[in-house]
């Protein structure tokens, strides 16, 4: 027995010893300076492990937050705000550019001081290398060469001025051109690495990639040479940071302890009750980041009875609560949804709050119009001897099981039965294609509300609601034709309000990215597609 | 003797065999389809979902689909995870290293506790350290490992400071997972060699040694501890397909790198080669190892041998 008491302690003292040269070292030295310091290494936890990182093959929202330091673009977008017809696109790698009067050619004035991390000068050459990478088949792009829509070819007019051609009018191009998947890479890296070249990606950003280990970390240290930045940066020159790591925190209740414990001083995706404990333990500081794209929204399946009858639809609407929704699970957080877009989009509109109001007397008298009445007593509402019951598709994430839980007892109490199944991500999507289904949540994230037009427009495969509405469908096609920033947004204003007129949807709630940071990170700032922070400008304390 | 272990080996190429196929199959009775799955977010046509599926082969009847499986994994080709477009091989080489010292450190903590523990327990059985003990072993059978882990590194790492809270850069990153991992897969140990021993304690060479005034302790570790090994012996064996499930949940709970969250994700993502590749490579390692348990027990144990 005393053997193993003393084993204990050893055990004790080995672990203390450890400590005092270990977990905290790390910041040795920059504990006590309190001013704001050039340089450090910033750690930075992401909430998925992305099965690539290619931004040009691959899809997902986190290989952006690293490597939209990493790489430049041709233009960058500003974030949306209340006077939207001011301009939308500021300049990056291009000084300047033009549309046709048809708008099947966009051309590209291009910057002359700019060169790769591998010190390949950066020109025309190497945009058309880029784009005809992207829409080569053999590279199996997931995004990027849907972000080009309609792409024909590009064009090399001289050393610094490049065109892209398309076959059909394309306003949100600009937006995809906006974005990392559509970076500029080094073309002499491009052809070197090959199917590799993710592990060794050159760009022009501020930040170049050091190391990527799948699974572990991703490593990317300033490029001291950088003095192209995008009027969207805070500060010209290199990057405040020496070195910013990334790890990966794919377990949500972990993220909060790994940000309490020093092991990462930003977090992405904080529970919202984990945000709520944070801030009042101080230490560290929530920035809500409001994703643009669409609302967080069940999609009515108008095909599937009884969901057919617009008047049914609308008593779902009016009978579901969103206010008590977004208090309750979302501790406030997020803003309850008023339509498809969130507030954070380019061309969201404010619909009268009449249109999407909390109204169970209403929602019943429109279930009763509607031929439903509760005949048995049994608290659900019937019509012809079948009981008003309605099958939602759920997934695991954006807390939409507990969402439906409460949605459950809002309907329960207008005589309306929900009866949910949660699956995964793939067996929704075939729920959603084979339309076996009366809800199903959809929320995709963008800048651009063309969005709308693949969620919503009769043609596209993801319109979740079966619907064919002749005046929505000819909206969504002129606004991703026209040009001209006002005109698109009058469109689209109109579709938001037909979209709601028709009840397409039941909108609950505006995603929000809770990042979780710590007071010694300054100067975090996101850029308008949300997702992605501006490291260039953080500094440490 | 090798005669037994060729036979062994035989029958455990044809279990390889049926687990590969049988996941095969459940893989494909799911619902979902990963061209789909990759394409959603980008809003991609119909078309556009097509050529990716012919892309990725899968547009193939499925006995071809199955055929080609069978002849490339025969020439050591486990194909390429359909999202990454990255050899499945590559990844499991490169995942393995980290779920292998986990599950390593894990199995040793499984031993030294389940063994230690369970002759404490045996020696002063009725005591209150027998109790203890066995409610300890109880409670680590009963508590996800999910939950115990957040309440380790809520005292580890935030409480008392002493290690870091999440990743897998030095052996201080290992010891929470391990002795995590190792504690719950010790506790059936602990029971089981208990009993075993208390069960052996009362035969009647334990009582001649008793008679020939030979100290308790002795009589436990040198004569009846050896006879109660061989059953603890196979639930070791067994205790490595735990500890390389409960890798999955160690390594997401401790944000480590690994094979755990790379099946995880493939399974919940429908990426057909990575699941197919790693469940074969987990199903070998699992036979491989109770092969070894079952040699070194036909070693320790005589009698085995004539069989």
């Amino acid at each position: 027995m005393r053997i193993a008491w003393q084993l204990i302690v050893a055990i004790f003292l080995a672990l203390n010893a450890g400590l005092i040269g270990g977990v905290d070292s790390r910041y040795a030295g920059d504990v006590c300076a309190s001013a704001l310091q050039q340089g450090g290494t910033l750690f930075y936890g992401l909430t998925l492990s992305p099965s690539g990182i290619d931004p040009h093959v691959n899809a997902s929202s986190e290989l952006g937050i690293p490597l939209r330091s990493v790489y430049d673009t041709l233009v960058y977008r500003v974030a949306s705000s209340p006077e939207e017809t001011a301009q939308q696109f500021v300049p990056g790698l291009a000084e300047a550019w033009e549309i046709s009067q048809d708008g099947l050619t966009y051309t590209f004035h291009l910057r002359r001081d700019v060169k790769f991390h591998d010190g390949t000068p950066f020109n025309a050459a190497a945009v058309r290398a880029n784009l005809e990478r992207i829409v080569d088949p053999a590279t199996r792009s997931q995004k990027a060469v849907f972000l080009l829509g309609p792409f024909h070819s590009v064009e090399v007019v001289d050393e610094y001025t490049v065109a892209i051609h398309l076959s059909a009018p394309y306003a949100p191009l600009l937006d995809g051109l906006s974005q990392v998947y559509l970076g500029m890479a080094s073309p002499q890296a491009l052809a070197r690495w090959g199917a590799d070249y993710q592990f060794h990606q050159v760009g022009t950003g501020p930040f170049r990639l050091e190391e990527y280990v799948p699974n572990d970390h991703l490593t990317i240290v300033r490029n001291d040479e950088y003095a192209w930045g995008p009027p969207i940066h805070a500060h010209q020159g290199p990057a405040h940071l020496e070195r910013v790591v990334f790890r990966f925190f794919t377990d949500p209740a972990g993220r909060a302890i790994a940000l309490q414990a020093g092991d990462v001083q930003v977090m992405g995706e904080i529970p919202p009750l984990d945000a709520v404990r944070l801030q009042q333990d101080g230490g560290f500081t929530i920035v809500p980041v409001p994703i643009p794209g669409q609302s967080l929204g069940l999609i009515l399946n108008t095909q599937r009875p009884p969901l057919d009858d617009v008047r049914v639809r609308r008593a779902l609407l009016f009978a579901t609560n969103r206010e008590e929704i977004v208090q309750t699970i979302f501790g406030g957080f997020s803003p309850a949804a008023t339509g498809p877009l969130t507030a954070a989009t380019f061309g969201h509109i404010d619909l009268p709050a009449e249109v999407v109001r909390f109204d169970p007397d209403e929602a019943a008298r429109l279930l009763e119009e509607a031929g439903y009445v509760d005949s048995d007593g049994d608290g659900v509402r019937d019509r012809d001897g079948q009981p008003l019951l309605l099958d939602a598709v759920l997934m695991t994430w954006g807390s939409l099981p507990e969402v439906a839980q409460l949605i459950q007892s809002q309907w329960r109490s207008i005589g309306v039965q929900l009866r949910t199944r949660t699956l995964t991500y793939p067996a929704a999507l075939e729920a959603a294609r084979t339309g076996d289904y009366h809800l199903i949540p959809q929320n995709y994230a963008g800048g651009d509300p063309d969005l709308l037009y693949t969620y919503y427009h009769s043609s596209s495969t993801f319109n979740w609601t079966r619907a064919a509405d002749a005046v929505l469908d000819d909206l969504l096609v002129r606004a991703r034709q026209v040009s001209d920033a006002a005109a698109r947004m009058e469109l689209y204003a109109q579709a938001q309000k037909r979209i709601m007129e028709l009840v397409l949807l039941i909108p609950i709630r505006d995603p929000v990215n809770l990042n979780g940071v710590s007071t010694r990170v300054q100067g975090l700032r996101f850029d308008a597609h949300g997702w992605f922070p501006i490291l260039h400008d953080v500094r440490l304390q | 003797m090798l005669v037994l272990v060729a036979r062994r080996l035989v029958w455990a190429v044809f279990a390889l065999w049926g687990i590969t196929t049988l996941v095969f199959i459940l893989l494909r009775v799911l619902p979902g389809d990963p061209a789909r799955t990759i394409l959603a977010a980008s809003g991609a046509s119909e078309t556009a979902i097509a050529q990716a599926r012919a892309q990725m082969g899968l547009d193939e009847a499925l006995p071809i689909q199955y055929g080609r499986y069978l002849w490339n994994l025969a020439h050591g080709d486990l194909g390429r995870s359909l999202f990454s477009n990255r050899p499945v091989l590559v990844t499991i080489a490169e995942q393995l290293p980290p779920t292998f010292e986990l599950a390593a450190a894990a199995l040793v903590v499984t031993i030294v506790l389940g063994l230690g523990l369970g002759v404490l327990a045996a020696r002063y059985a009725g005591s209150w350290l027998d109790r203890v003990t066995v409610g300890i072993a109880v409670l680590g059978v009963s508590t996800p490992l999910f939950w115990s882990g957040l309440l380790l590194i809520w005292l580890f790492s935030l409480v008392l400071r002493w290690l870091p809270a999440s990743g897998a850069d030095s052996w201080r990153h290992l010891v929470m997972p391990a002795i995590l991992l190792g504690a719950v897969g010790a506790a059936p140990l602990v029971r089981v060699v208990r009993s075993n021993l208390l069960t052996i304690l009362q035969t009647d060479y334990i009582t001649v040694a008793r008679g020939k005034g030979l100290p308790e302790t002795l009589i436990l570790l040198r004569h009846a501890l050896r006879n109660a090994l061989l059953p603890g012996l196979n639930l070791i064996g067994l205790q490595a397909g735990f500890l390389l499930g409960g890798a999955v949940i160690t390594e997401t709970v401790f944000a480590r790198p690994g094979l755990g969250r790379v099946v995880v994700d493939a399974i919940l993502w429908k990426d057909l080669p990575v699941v197919q590749g790693t469940v074969l490579l987990i199903a070998g390692i699992y036979i491989i190892v109770n092969l070894g348990v079952d040699l070194i027990s036909i070693v320790l144990d005589p009698r085995q041998r004539e069989t």
